[in-house]
């Protein structure tokens, strides 16, 4: 069993597990912090942004002006951005048989694995799951077609070229790999071939291996994994939350007695309690509408803005923001507002019970209906007339490279009322806003990530008890900035087997077992024999016969009729050989030596070993050792001897 | 007659049995009067319920100690001894054989009547005659509670009893404590058997502590605990006398337990070593050598967590010992110590022995917390001892606490010396932050510590802003902060970032989620607007709300927009800030800005409309702040306007808090405008201590501003009606919130009292002043005032709805001593006197008597 590791992102994993020759990819996530190191772009014509000065390099060596633009002391790529995609060199991707989703942000990089690789492959994921999802990748493509750039900067590239390059550009690493986003088609493509699962449901792979998702408590359709054959069980947990918020709270029994626990998506923020986050994100948003700013949110479409919205519901009173406008600008708001409120069955118990009330689920519905919460998918159209100051705005995308928030930062960053709240723990908040600076606005950091932290996983795993856990590596120690927190990371006994990217690991277990099918006629003929009290066994003489990954034992055919033939003598010489009969049973020392005896054998000296005696016959100068589970007889240039004795010791012992 | 009644009658009177006692204990007899002599119907009635097997547990209960009542007169015991009923009622074999000595109510009858009897020497010999030291003795450790507790003080009073006797007369040493429940200025007839009696007595006890003191099975550990318990009760009230007989007796075994490492025994230990100490009065300056060998051994060789109980007990105990003094303290910093990495115990060799075992104890977080917890809470003691004694600076404590803040919550790494699974235990536990906090705050006022105020100033507001920060430890920190600043006069060494600092997460936390940490935010700027001054870096005074925060014009805004909050408790405590905020600028005198104006018109309008009493109540309490602040009330129309809606709307309120509150207003008013008049005293004079018991008291004693002006009594009185100050007190006095109406009513009688007392002429003057005159309407308690009037005779309206009433005859009529003295007494005051108890049981025979005579047990009477 190996463990092939595509992504060294923790939270956004790729990996690929090769278990009795099934090929499974566990997730496909996208590593979109490369956007960073981009120009935004901007929706409205930005003469800040059109005018940045080209980077020239010191000694004047490189020509990249074109495509490198200083800002802020910084150099950022002036062109389409590009996601640092998972390991594609590793492995052929036309192998992989089947990819398994766990939820929604581990999905993004799909159309680069399925589409142009000769993928043939099968993609499982919930309902919710494939729509959110869908969602996104809609997002991100009309994010980055309706601003397009004609330029594509490839020369900075250039290893030797990139070499020369002020950090953190000199750092980025891979970034001949980088690609720029899918389309539509083939994220149309992508999805075509993904078949729904549900929570529990068991899907077989060739009869080799079941699949089956289980509830992770982390977003709407979000899951973990069980990949089990009869005799063994790998577990996958990506991003899970034990955390009271909107989805199915995590199903964490069904881990248990695992061989193998691969264990990915942790909180990306181990010191920030999402609860303390969520009241900051509150009062600090209610202190700049009191001041008279403006708020800006930079946010997925998807994911955390539900429990936003749902707080917000009810802080709305507490903080006299009852007339304050609330706007939600997104290509894909509407649908994911209304996605929300239909998935009752992917929901945490008390928004499934509102269903039968009837009542929606999420309270931002109300929010809707009384015009407190409006949403719009882009600033053109009704939102230019509809907008108010001061106001909060969600959008995307929290990179702060594409989207409606570049022209919200360019709006509001020059005044000091404003605020910015981050909450989406994916991105540097300090390198997000890089190319925004100098920025008058203030800005807060409260990163919002339920999933588990290390002590809730430590406590999950004491639980469930996997023989051997597979991680990132960064889980295995300390995070940089906090080496002294050694409370953040995983200590395990036996510790886990760490992994990065390009990793290829060999799990550490044998299979030791298979399960054979036997033909009833066969069974018929079989001759149980008892050896002890409810053990009874029998020889089986049969043909294997594997396909599918099913095996069944058949009858032996029976030899056809010899035809005549002259070889007649050699045909004498080979008679068909039965096969020895199988011995069981023990050999009584006492008894034994009393046969002995009675063979006229008295010269017996006894002598005890730690698997049971030697009989020394000192007479006819033989040994006889007789163990647990073998019986030696030892007897030099005497073989009528050494028959009698065999015979006497076959005397005591059962024949199959 | 009355006998059967009574006897009858408390067959069927449950649960008045103890009132009645206590009643009878109040109402004592007239010296030289006993309980017997009063009513002589006890006799018969204790005699039947004691023979008779039909009686009721509690009512047996209930005549055993009513028996001790009697007995404890020797008449009255003389007078029970004669009808052999003691011998019968305190022999638990008796009860034991009607199956009643199970019922624990039985046997604390029992204890109780057998310690009250205990007054005199016979009624001493009758219990040793009954040998009843023995049940007594097994009683300390009944599996009641209750028992085992009396029975523990029981025996204390019979040692102190008969020590004194069995140590003989001639004695001189007799012990000055227990001289006072001592009866040895009695004469006996036979003092030498009686010394036999007592010395048996005390030889039994001290032998039966002896005896059960050490637990052979952990089992026992109960029992010894019990044992300690009493010992510690003893030695607190013996004298040098008996505590060294005791401590010679129960020496060895106390070591022995000292020794044997019983954790759950540490403080009942400390509480017999430490009472043994206390003991040590007058001349006598040193203690017992057994005792001090103890404490050694309870500073010295237990298990940490032990050593912490012990170190605390020894500490908050006050005694003068130095080396034990070091020792405890020692002891108490070693936790933090460890943790911190400081070194605050740098060449404390004793207790540094007990590094390794503490820091094995602080690896467990159950007691890892529960050690620091103590720690922290007897540290501010550490630093009020004496220089030469205190184990480090308090400066450094301070440090150390701060520091043991900073790994609670994650903000600095832990030193290299400290140990991960300690740290581990500490970080994010909210008890230990709590714990810490309050350390600090009490911290603030130990002498050498202001040079910490920066850095508790930095930390304080790195806890505000921490968003993982529950609400009681932001309040915690909120006073720590305060007490901080408060204490130190000087605050120049704080810088503009950290005030700064301290706006911004001030302005945060009044919009936090948890209406909790909005109202801690809120309350801070209310108590830091209400301190006083501080000198500035530049030597100058500012007041402190000023210095730190910019004052109002930073704070009011933030507390108007916290009228608006949902929760009441918020908008209350926003309320009272503002109030605290503004107070300077009303003693100065300020013309109320427009701003101020606003602020009024919120609040009648959350006066009149809000739906919690907590913000009314508030908003009474600003108006009286402002009130009694300003120096001349009437030059503010605002004020007068104001105060004018506030009586009106106060008075129609259906809170009786609120409508206190408004009659306190009243009273202001009254006072502004009578006082210096003749006749007329000052609320607080009148009635200095007489404030009823549910009543809310103001938080400051109010200013009051003689007027000086040439106004009559007529034309102030004039003026009050017309702010509606009439209306107010009428309407209290017939409101049906006791409080509210006695208020009303006693300054009515001041107002009464005002305008009677004036000089003649002015009352012929104000007889014929329209002003005084005031308008009754048909309905509400005009109308009851109506009624107790007979108002045909006295009107002179000319409207049949509206009367008009001369204020004077008002007053005058209203019988308002008459009225005073029964709002005084209270409701319970007239159902629970003795009269009042017996007329009811009265009642209740008669009524049973009339009636079938069978069905007597079955009426049960509900006394409330």
């Amino acid at each position: 069993m190996k463990l092939y590791c595509l992504s060294g992102h923790p939270t956004l994993p790729c990996n690929v597990l090769k278990f009795k020759s099934t090929t499974i990819m566990l997730d496909c996530g996208l590593d979109t912090t490369s956007v960073l190191n981009f120009l935004p772009l901007p929706l409205v014509h930005s003469p800040r942004l059109s005018k940045l000065p080209g980077w020239i390099p010191k000694d004047g060596t490189m020509n990249l002006e074109k495509e490198l633009k200083e800002c802020a002391g910084r150099v950022f790529v002036d062109s389409q951005p590009e996601f640092c995609l998972p390991e594609r060199e590793l492995l052929d991707l036309s192998t992989i048989d089947v990819i398994l989703i766990s939820n929604y942000h581990c999905m993004m990089a799909l159309p680069y694995i399925t589409e142009h690789t000769g993928f043939t492959g099968t993609v499982y994921a919930t309902e919710p799951t494939l729509q959110i999802g869908r969602l996104l990748m809609e997002e991100l493509v009309n994010f980055m077609e309706r601003v397009p750039k004609a330029q594509s900067a490839t020369s900075w590239k250039n290893k030797d070229m990139q070499r020369m390059l002020p950090g953190p550009l000199k750092d980025a690493v891979d970034v001949w790999t980088w690609k720029r986003c899918y389309g539509m088609q083939e994220v149309n493509s992508a999805l075509s071939r993904v078949q729904l699962v549900g929570y529990s449901q068991k899907v077989e792979l060739f009869g080799a291996v079941q699949v089956s998702p289980l509830s992770s408590g982390y977003s709407l359709g979000s899951s973990n994994w069980i990949i089990q054959s009869h005799h063994e069980k790998v577990a996958y947990v990506s991003g899970s939350s034990l955390l009271t918020t909107h989805p199915q709270p995590m199903d964490q029994s069904s881990l248990k007695n695992s061989d193998v626990l691969i264990l990915t998506g942790l909180t990306q923020m181990p010191t920030a309690n999402p609860d303390g986050m969520l009241g900051e994100f509150c009062s600090n948003l209610a202190m700049t509408i009191r001041a008279g700013g403006n708020v800006l949110v930079p946010c997925y479409s998807s994911g955390v803005i539900y429990d936003l919205l749902e707080c917000l519901y009810q802080f709305i009173d507490s903080a006299n923001l009852g007339t304050t406008p609330f706007y939600f600008i997104s290509p894909v708001a509407n649908s994911s507002l209304e996605f929300s409120q239909i998935f009752a069955e992917w929901l945490c118990h008390n928004k499934q019970s509102k269903v039968y009330l009837p009542e929606p689920p999420f309270p931002h519905a109300e929010l809707i209906q009384t015009n407190k919460l409006k949403h719009y998918p882009s600033i053109h159209g009704d939102f230019s007339s509809d907008f108010r100051q001061p106001c909060v705005v969600f959008t995307g995308h929290p990179s702060l490279r594409f989207g409606d928030v570049v022209h919200f930062m360019e709006l509001w960053g020059k005044s000091g009322l404003n605020t910015i709240i981050f909450t989406e723990p994916d991105f540097s908040y300090l390198d997000a806003l890089a190319p925004y600076q100098p920025l008058a606005m203030k800005c807060v950091y409260c990163p919002i990530d339920t999933r588990l932290n290390f002590h809730q996983v430590a406590k999950l795993l004491k639980e469930v008890q996997p023989l051997h856990v597979v991680c990132p590596e960064q889980y295995t120690q300390p995070p940089m900035t906090q080496s002294h927190r050694s409370d953040l990371m995983l200590e395990l006994q036996p510790p886990p087997m760490p992994y990065r990217r390009c990793s290829v690991l060999n799990l550490p277990f044998r299979r030791r077992y298979e399960r054979v099918y036997i033909l009833p006629e066969l069974a018929q003929s079989l001759v149980p024999t008892e050896v002890k009290p409810g053990v009874s066994i029998a020889t089986v003489s049969a043909v294997l016969h594997s396909k599918d990954n099913k095996h069944t034992l058949q009858s032996v055919p029976k030899p056809p009729p010899v035809p005549p033939t002259k070889k007649r003598k050699r045909v004498m010489e080979e008679p068909p050989v039965a096969p020895k009969p199988l011995l069981s049973g023990a050999v009584p020392l006492e008894a034994f030596l009393a046969t002995l005896q009675k063979h006229g054998i008295t010269e017996v000296k006894v002598e005890e070993t730690a698997d049971g005696h030697i009989l020394h016959l000192q007479a006819e100068d033989t040994l006889i050792q007789l163990e647990e589970d073998g019986t030696h007889i030892v007897c030099d240039n005497n073989e009528p001897l050494r028959t009698t004795l065999r015979d006497l010791v076959l005397r005591f012992l059962q024949k199959l | 007659m009355l006998q059967e009644h009574v006897k009858n009658t408390f067959f069927c009177w449950k649960g008045s049995l103890n009132a009645f006692i206590i009643i009878l204990l109040d109402s004592s007899p007239v010296e030289g009067v006993s309980l017997l002599e009063v009513s002589p119907c006890l006799l018969g009635f204790i005699s039947s319920v004691v023979s008779s097997r039909a009686s009721e547990s509690s009512i047996i209960s209930f005549a055993l100690k009513l028996i001790g009542l009697v007995a404890a007169a020797e008449d009255g015991f003389r007078a029970l001894q004669e009808t052999s009923v003691l011998d019968l009622a305190f022999d638990p074999q008796h009860w034991r054989e009607e199956g009643l000595w199970e019922d624990p109510c039985i046997r604390i009858g029992w204890i109780h009547g057998f310690s009250t009897m205990l007054q005199h020497r016979q009624a001493f010999s009758f219990f040793v005659r009954a040998d009843s030291i023995k049940p007594l003795l097994q009683l300390q450790t009944d599996t009641s509670l209750f028992v085992a507790s009396a029975a523990s003080q029981m025996l204390t009073q019979v040692l102190m009893f008969c020590h004194p006797l069995s140590s003989g007369f001639n004695e001189t040493e007799v012990d000055n404590k227990s001289s006072s429940s001592s009866i040895t200025g009695l004469k006996c007839p036979n003092a030498t058997e009686s010394d036999h009696e007592s010395a048996a007595v005390v030889t039994e006890i001290l032998e039966f502590l002896k005896r059960r003191m050490l637990p052979k099975e952990p089992s026992q550990l109960h029992q010894s605990q019990q044992i300690l318990k009493l010992l510690a009760s003893i030695l607190s009230q013996a004298g040098p006398s008996l505590q060294n007989k005791l401590l010679l007796t129960v020496g060895e075994s106390l070591e022995e337990l000292v020794a044997s490492n019983y954790s759950q025994l540490t403080r009942p230990l400390m509480d017999v070593i430490l009472a043994g100490y206390s003991s040590v009065g007058g001349d006598v300056k040193v203690p017992d050598p057994i005792l001090s060998r103890l404490l050694s051994v309870m500073l010295n060789q237990r298990e940490p967590p032990d050593l912490i109980h012990a170190a605390a007990a020894f500490l908050c105990s006050g005694h003068d010992n130095r080396i034990h003094m070091e020792q405890s303290a020692g002891i108490l910093l070693l936790p933090v110590d460890i943790i911190t990495s400081l070194t605050l115990l740098e060449g404390n060799f004793t207790v540094k022995e007990h590094q390794l075992s503490m820091m094995e104890q602080l690896k467990n977080k159950t007691s890892c917390v529960s050690m620091i917890c103590i720690s922290l809470k007897y540290i501010p003691k550490i630093t009020l001892m004496a220089p030469d004694c205190r184990p480090c600076p308090p400066a450094s404590v301070v440090g150390a606490v701060l520091s043991l803040l900073r790994l609670c919550s994650g903000l600095s790494p832990p030193s290299v010396a400290g140990c991960v699974t300690v740290f581990r235990n500490v970080t994010g536990s909210g008890k230990v932050q709590k714990c810490a906090l309050e350390a600090l705050s009490a911290l603030s006022s130990s002498p050498e510590v202001k040079v910490m105020l920066v850095e508790v100033f930095t930390l304080l507001i790195e806890y505000l802003n921490h968003p993982d920060s529950d609400p009681t430890v932001l309040q915690k920190s909120y006073q720590a902060l305060l007490k901080w600043i408060g204490v130190c006069s000087n605050l120049s060494s704080i810088t503009n970032q950290l005030k700064q600092d301290l706006t911004q997460v001030v302005r945060k936390r009044v919009c936090d989620m948890r209406w909790e940490v909005r109202d801690s935010t809120v309350e801070f700027l209310g108590h830091l607007a209400g301190l006083p001054a501080c000198s500035t870096e530049d030597g100058g005074v500012c007041d402190i709300s000023q210095y730190v925060l910019g004052g109002c014009c930073f704070t009011t805004p933030l507390l108007m927009e916290a009228l608006h909050d949902p929760e009441s408790y918020v908008r209350a405590s926003a309320i009272s800030a503002l109030a605290q905020a503004m107070r300077n600028s009303w003693r100065q005198g300020a013309v109320p800005t427009k701003e101020q104006a606003e602020i009024v018109t919120q609040l009648l309008e959350i006066l009149s409309q809000d739906t919690e009493g907590f913000a009314r109540r508030a908003v009474l309490q600003f108006f009286i702040t402002w009130f009694s602040s300003y120096p001349s009330c009437t030059s503010s129309p605002l004020l007068m306007q104001s105060v004018r809606s506030v009586l009106l709307q106060g008075c129609a309120d259906l809170d009786w808090e609120v409508k206190v509150h408004t009659l306190d207003l009243a009273e202001l008013l009254m006072d502004q405008a009578f006082l210096g008049q003749h006749g007329y005293t000052k609320g607080l004079e009148s009635h200095p201590a007489q404030p009823h018991p549910y009543a809310v008291t103001a938080k400051q004693a109010y200013t009051l501003h003689t007027h000086s002006g040439t106004h009559t009594l007529s034309s102030d009185l004039d003026g009050l009606v017309k702010q509606g100050l009439l209306s107010v007190l009428l309407s209290g006095l017939f409101d049906c919130d006791r409080p509210v109406g006695l208020k009303a009513c006693r300054l009515l009688i001041r107002l009464k009292d005002a305008l009677l007392l004036r000089p003649q002429d002015t009352t012929d003057a104000g007889k014929t002043d329209p002003g005084l005159n005031c308008e009754l309407l048909s309905q509400g308690w005009a109308h009851e005032i109506r009624n107790v009037l007979g108002m045909e005779d006295r009107t002179s309206g000319t409207d049949a709805h509206t009367v008009t009433i001369n204020v004077c005859d008002l007053v005058k009529c209203l019988d308002l001593e008459e009225r005073l003295d029964v709002l005084t007494r209270s409701s319970d005051h007239f159902y629970n006197s003795p009269r009042s108890l017996l007329q009811d049981i009265l009642t209740a025979g008669s009524a049973h008597a009339q009636q079938d005579s069978q069905l007597k047990e079955e009426v049960i009477v509900d006394c409330y």
